[in-house]
């Protein structure tokens, strides 16, 4: 195995009175594809959410490159290295292509001490990165609400690809693409696996997870149901750990 | 269609209220006797002053998807405090520096930073706390007028001191400095808002709270801080008002809240948040104010301004509802 990227160590999560995730502990190394599976509330959203910084656990640990590391604030994930590609797009659609593409990262020209943006070069990146992935965009300038569902979720993808960092987590990120689109995207992440960066996708289509995923963890009830090598199981086997072993004996009720 | 023309139609309806604005003024040069002339056109914009600077607070709060409503009060408070401190009539203290011109940051210096206390409070509960905009700055505008009738004690201050009051009498080109101090201010938010990465930050936290939280922006300070604006903003409308009118009264300003929010509107920000659009709120300013001088000219009772700034502001929505079909049609 490669280096320990991520360890999650026992995470819990509690809303109240439900518990969302009862102690969730897997690893993930660098260069790692890891697929995350699991029924509608099995807690993927949120573990992926305590990743990225948007929510905490309730307890548990997690060490990331080693050191102890729980973010506050995405802002802090992403400072540490870790992108997320959210389930429901996180894109502003009041602002043209450019703008979602440097979201928060703006890069600027100082004049007189006050930052302002430039706009040429961000647009020349922009351009660039989306253009060297496929994606055909009519203008950069064109407001983010004026493009299709495809569109969009091409630029989110495009944009961790560009922003990189050292883990990568998406959140079914397919959700809106047609096939060949779908097809690219798996390409990409395995081509931003091989620069050594870890990548975490939940996923509902089998099909993708054994594609893409050099491992396969499922997420039962808020524990882990199964941790497998996707070269050593099949897509029959995972559908019994995700559903509990027999259909009939589904567990109890409650997320 | 071909892309000229598409470019031309988005160029007009981007614009529309600056196109809405000249036809307005040649519709009542034409029709109204004595409203062409150079006086009328400086007096437009000497009038618009105030309105204006409180317009650009309101509408750094409305992009970002919030809403201000003490900005009227704040700047009715920072009023009555330059006119307490540097009148020498009424309720002014009168008090004095000697050289006087330090007389104008100083009391600009009070406007504003009242301004932005208050921003801050209502910044911090409703970013910090997660409390209703609404609510918290309708407490404020009640609760600021409250201070300002406390103070005051309901009389009012007078003769504002020479050296401030030279801004409301001394003129470049032609048109007030106090004007200019409005036009200025357009420009720098204007520039603020499209060309530095706060301006864009705010705009799209306007869009899409959660995206720009979960970008790594600072959604909660940057929130704050344009309160903070808003108030400051308020705060310099206020220290405008007391030079204007030479002193500053408890009721000063009364009104002025629902003509900024309607200028914001008839500019084109909309108040769902994320557009900017504030060199159109300064078109929106001007015509509300050139409205006003027509309805006076003509020898209207002024109470019928009201009606027309109501049917106006209906007009703006109506307007900015059409807009959108056309725009999605544009798309």
């Amino acid at each position: 195995m490669t280096d320990k990227l991520l360890v999650l160590n026992d995470l819990r999560k509690n809303f109240g009175a439900i518990e969302a995730l009862k102690g969730i502990s897997f690893s993930i190394g660098k260069g790692e594809v890891v697929a995350l599976l699991g029924d509608n509330g099995a807690g993927k959203s949120t573990l992926v959410k305590i990743i990225s910084g948007g929510q905490q656990p309730t307890s548990g640990s997690m060490l990331f490159e080693g050191a102890e590391y729980q973010a506050k604030t995405p802002a802090e994930a992403k400072a540490a290295g870790i992108e997320t590609v959210y389930q429901d797009l996180s894109l502003c659609t009041n602002v043209d292509v450019v703008g979602n593409f440097f979201m928060g990262r703006e890069i600027c020209r100082k004049i007189a001490g006050i930052p302002f943006l430039n706009e040429r070069a961000m647009e020349d990146i922009t351009s660039k990165a989306l253009a060297s992935a496929g994606t055909r965009i009519p203008s950069m300038r064109t407001k983010v609400e004026h493009l299709s569902g495809g569109q969009r979720q091409a630029i989110e993808l495009n944009r961790f690809v560009h922003w990189g960092g050292k883990l990568v987590l998406l959140d079914e990120p397919f959700a809106a693409l047609g096939v060949e689109q779908t097809r690219r995207g798996l390409d990409m992440i395995r081509h931003v696996a091989d620069q050594g960066i870890g990548v975490i996708i939940i996923t509902h289509i089998m099909q993708q997870a054994f594609q893409v995923a050099d491992r396969i963890v499922v997420i039962r009830h808020g524990v882990v149901a199964g941790d497998v090598e996707s070269s050593k199981t099949s897509p029959d086997a995972v559908i019994q750990m995700i559903t509990g072993q027999s259909l009939s004996g589904a567990g109890p009720e409650g997320r | 269609m071909t892309p000229r023309t598409r470019k031309t139609l988005e160029f007009v309806l981007d614009n529309l209220v600056w196109f809405m604005l000249i036809f307005v003024l040649a519709i009542f040069s034409a029709l109204i006797p004595n409203y062409f002339q150079p006086g009328i056109f400086v007096n437009i914009i000497e009038a618009s002053s105030v309105l204006g600077v409180m317009s650009i607070g309101l509408a750094l709060v409305i992009i970002t998807g919030h809403m201000d409503l003490s900005v009227e009060s704040v700047a009715a408070l920072s009023a009555m405090a330059v006119g307490i401190l540097f009148c020498s009539a009424g309720i002014g203290l009168g008090i004095t520096f000697s050289p006087e011109w330090l007389m104008i940051p100083v009391s600009l210096l009070v406007a504003c930073t009242i301004g932005a206390l208050i921003g801050l409070f209502n910044g911090f509960l409703i970013v910090k706390l997660k409390m209703s905009a609404f609510i918290i700055t309708l407490a404020s505008f009640i609760w600021v007028r409250g201070i300002v009738l406390a103070v005051s004690g309901g009389r009012s201050a007078q003769d504002l001191a020479p050296a401030i009051r030279w801004f409301a009498i001394e003129r470049f080109l032609g048109i007030p400095l106090s004007a200019w101090i409005a036009i200025t201010c357009f420009l720098v938010f204007s520039i603020l808002i499209a060309k530095t990465p706060f301006g864009r930050h705010l705009v799209m936290i306007g869009g899409n709270e959660t995206a720009t939280f979960r970008a790594g922006i600072r959604v909660t300070r940057n929130l704050i801080i344009a309160f903070m604006i808003a108030g400051a903003i308020a705060g310099l409308a206020g220290w405008l008002l007391a030079v204007r009118t030479s002193g500053a009264t408890a009721n000063l300003g009364v009104g002025l809240l629902f003509n900024a929010f309607a200028a914001v509107v008839i500019g084109g920000v909309s108040l769902k948040g994320g557009v900017s659009a504030l060199p159109g709120v300064y078109a929106g300013v001007l015509l509300l104010s050139s409205i006003n001088t027509a309805i006076n000219l003509m020898g209207l009772p002024a109470n019928y301004t009201q009606v027309i700034h109501g049917l106006l502001v209906l007009a703006a929505v109506l307007l900015d509802t059409f807009k959108q079909r056309l725009r999605q049609r544009l798309a």
